[in-house]
């Protein structure tokens, strides 16, 4: 054993674990942050399925043969099926009877399905029957976008193993937008999409954190370097000096923005134009409506912005009450989870489909905006897009209020952080 | 006459310690003023309050006739400030620094290259100037720093510990520039040390500060005169019951 190794170890594990800051951080958050994220998908994935349990079914029957009534019996045992007659797919979708009947999967049993089923039960086995499935797309990001067709693939083979093998098949379209899309099965797509929706949310939460590390040695810095208290006697208004912090961090924010919107957009191009054919390569996204229009990237540029603003403008008033560089890095990872668990969750979930609770508090942290705007600028719903910069704004707006009253006062040299009491003014040496 | 510095009864609290207790002085133009104490004793609070950094829980400050406290942006055109752990931003040069210091204290008259050039001469750091302040030793980076609250010839300069840490031929240095300055251009300075002799050589009058409380003032020579003394250490020693 190496002479003093084991001292020296003692005393930094002492030293580190000691540090309230770094066991906060390192051990409690982590430990509270995991089970959140695994509660809340959790919840999401059981309601989803008693969702889709509970889901209508709507089925344009038209054979009106015994095979397809069989059929629709036998789908009516899993799931509550409505049975259309006299109607195409195309109208159902354009009289907007799956919202009327508050379904999401539409099923088509097209005429000579019976006839089909009957040549294949005497004898003619590579005769059989197809269904039409049609699943609205509901919106990037979701796991459970396209659920309901599997549900009702699931059905047909159960269907299949009942009656004769491969003797029903299943044809998958997608409702996008309120079109049709022939041959776009629901759930490739939403696969493909959710490559797509990693990306975005972790390299938001790279940019944020880092940006905000960044921000926090700007005043921290100031402290460390014993440069604040001259700055602060200065003929200066101490307004000018905080917005000459955050600007130089808004001017970093801002290119950094557009650099991660230009990355993302090749990443796109790349997934439409090579990748994607390792998941479904007849699926054009650009066709599909599925890439953001540029009036989409310029509000997911905005809420970025913004977001990184609001980020950036926190971390500069939290390190104003760490001694130097290293406690004010540490005082900004309290906001870490706040960043890490809407970009974890929102990769896999869509914010809709979650508890209105759930929802509430993934709304109200401003650094879920830009994932949300990520998503919704897909789907085109611009309004999600824009009370979210707007919510974000004033959030910012109250920050840099905060920011500009500690800046004011003592507190700017005096407030201290502490575990379990108020920040008090501390007796400088002297 | 209007004085530089009008100190009456600060009193300064930090939640249950009382920083200063009833501290008042005067400070005439033209005068170099030391505050002397022992740690914590309240001298640097009290040049905190003195620069508008903090503010005094009871008593006033006048700086030429100035509310400090109530026209702080005012007191900040005519004051400068060293805090005694003070540095300077590690990444800009010398001359950088010296030039955002001068644009932040300038007004729309000041020739910022005149004023730069003065800190120059002051601190005497050549082309070490053309340098990043992190590749400073400690007595250059102080002597920048002195340059830098002298340069725009304050009305009042406020020195905490202007020669602290360093070496006996920097410290020298300090002082002579100290000295030089307020000869030649009339500036008023407030200085607080623990060196005594540093205070005797520079003063012309002194305040002995001890537990919050303003004990003893006078002229250096007077108050060895005074308390039968031969330096002010012993001044010091006698007026706190420690000889």
């Amino acid at each position: 054993m190496l002479k003093g190794f084991t001292t020296i170890l003692v005393k930094e594990l002492k030293e580190l674990m000691r540090d309230p800051k770094i066991l906060v951080g390192m051990i409690v958050l982590p430990l509270i942050m995991f089970p959140v994220l695994g509660l809340v998908m959790g919840y999401a994935v059981q309601s989803a399925q008693e969702q889709a349990q509970k889901a209508t079914l709507l089925v344009v029957d038209n054979d009106n043969g015994n095979w397809s009534t069989l059929f629709v019996r036998y789908v009516n045992n899993s799931m509550n099926a409505i049975i259309l007659n006299q109607t195409t797919p195309q109208t159902a979708v354009a009289e907007g009877l799956l919202q009327h009947y508050n379904s999401t999967t539409l099923v088509e049993i097209p005429a000579g399905f019976s006839a089909n089923l009957s040549r294949h039960s005497a004898g003619e086995l590579n005769i059989t029957g197809t269904i039409n499935v049609y699943s609205v797309f509901s919106g990037a990001g979701s796991i459970f976008s396209g659920f309901g067709g599997a549900v009702v693939s699931s059905i047909a083979t159960g269907f299949n193993r009942a009656v004769a093998p491969d003797v029903v098949s299943v044809y998958q379209s997608s409702i996008i937008k309120g079109q049709i899309q022939e041959g776009v099965d629901a759930s490739v797509l939403s696969s493909l999409m959710l490559s797509q929706s990693i990306a975005l949310p972790i390299t938001i939460m790279i940019m944020l954190t880092y940006a905000m590390q960044i921000a926090a040695t700007s005043v921290a810095m100031e402290k460390e370097e014993k440069t604040l208290e001259t700055l602060l006697t200065v003929p200066v208004d101490r307004f000018a000096i905080l917005m000459g912090k955050v600007s130089s961090t808004i001017i970093v924010a801002g290119v950094a923005s557009i650099t991660v919107l230009i990355g993302y957009n090749y990443m796109l191009g790349s997934i439409t134009g090579g990748i994607a054919g390792n998941i479904g390569s007849s699926i054009d996204m650009v066709a599909l409506g599925l890439v953001p229009s540029v009036w989409g990237y310029t509000l997911l540029g905005i809420s970025l912005f913004f977001t990184l603003l609001s980020a950036l403008a926190l971390a500069v008033v939290m390190s104003a009450f760490s001694e130097n560089v290293r406690g004010a890095q540490a005082m900004v990872g309290y906001i870490y989870p706040l960043i890490f668990l809407p970009a974890m969750a929102l990769i896999y979930l869509d914010v809709t489909s979650m508890p209105l609770a759930v929802q509430a508090i993934f709304f109200a942290i401003p650094y879920s905006h830009p994932i949300i705007a990520s998503k919704a600028v897909v789907t085109g719903d611009y309004l999600t897009v824009i009370l979210g910069i707007v919510y974000v704004a004033a959030f910012t707006i109250v920050i840099m209020y905060a920011a500009s009253r500690l800046f004011a006062t003592e507190k700017i040299l005096t407030a201290k952080f502490r575990f379990g009491k108020r920040g008090k003014a501390k007796e400088p040496s002297d | 006459m209007t004085l530089a510095v009008e100190a009456s009864s600060l009193t300064k609290q930090f939640g249950q310690i009382k920083a200063l207790d009833g501290v008042s002085f005067n400070i005439n133009p033209g005068e170099i003023y030391g505050l002397i104490g022992p740690n914590g004793a309240g001298k640097t609070t009290t040049l905190r309050i003195i620069c508008t950094l903090i503010k005094p829980t009871s008593g006033s400050i006048n700086i030429f006739g100035q509310d400090a406290t109530k026209q702080p942006e005012k007191t900040r055109q005519i004051i400068s400030y060293l805090p005694e752990e003070s540095g300077a931003y590690p990444n800009l040069t010398g001359w950088e620094y010296l030039e955002f210091m001068a644009k932040l204290q300038s007004t729309p008259e000041t020739n910022i290259k005149a004023v730069i050039d003065e800190a120059a001469q002051i601190c005497g750091l050549g082309d070490r100037l053309k340098d990043r302040a992190k590749t400073y030793s400690k007595g250059m980076k102080r002597r920048l720093l002195v340059a830098r609250a002298l340069m725009t010839r304050p009305k009042l300069a406020v020195l905490d510990e202007p020669a602290s840490g360093l070496d006996v031929l920097h410290a020298y240095h300090i002082r002579e520039i100290v000295k030089r300055y307020v000869k030649e251009h009339g500036v008023t300075v407030l200085l607080s040390s623990h060196n005594m002799l540093e205070v005797e050589y520079l003063c012309n009058r002194v305040a002995l500060i001890n537990k919050g409380k303003l004990v003893v003032e006078g002229e250096p020579k007077a108050l060895k005169t005074r308390f039968n003394s031969e330096n002010l250490e012993e001044v010091f020693a006698k007026v706190v019951g420690y000889a």
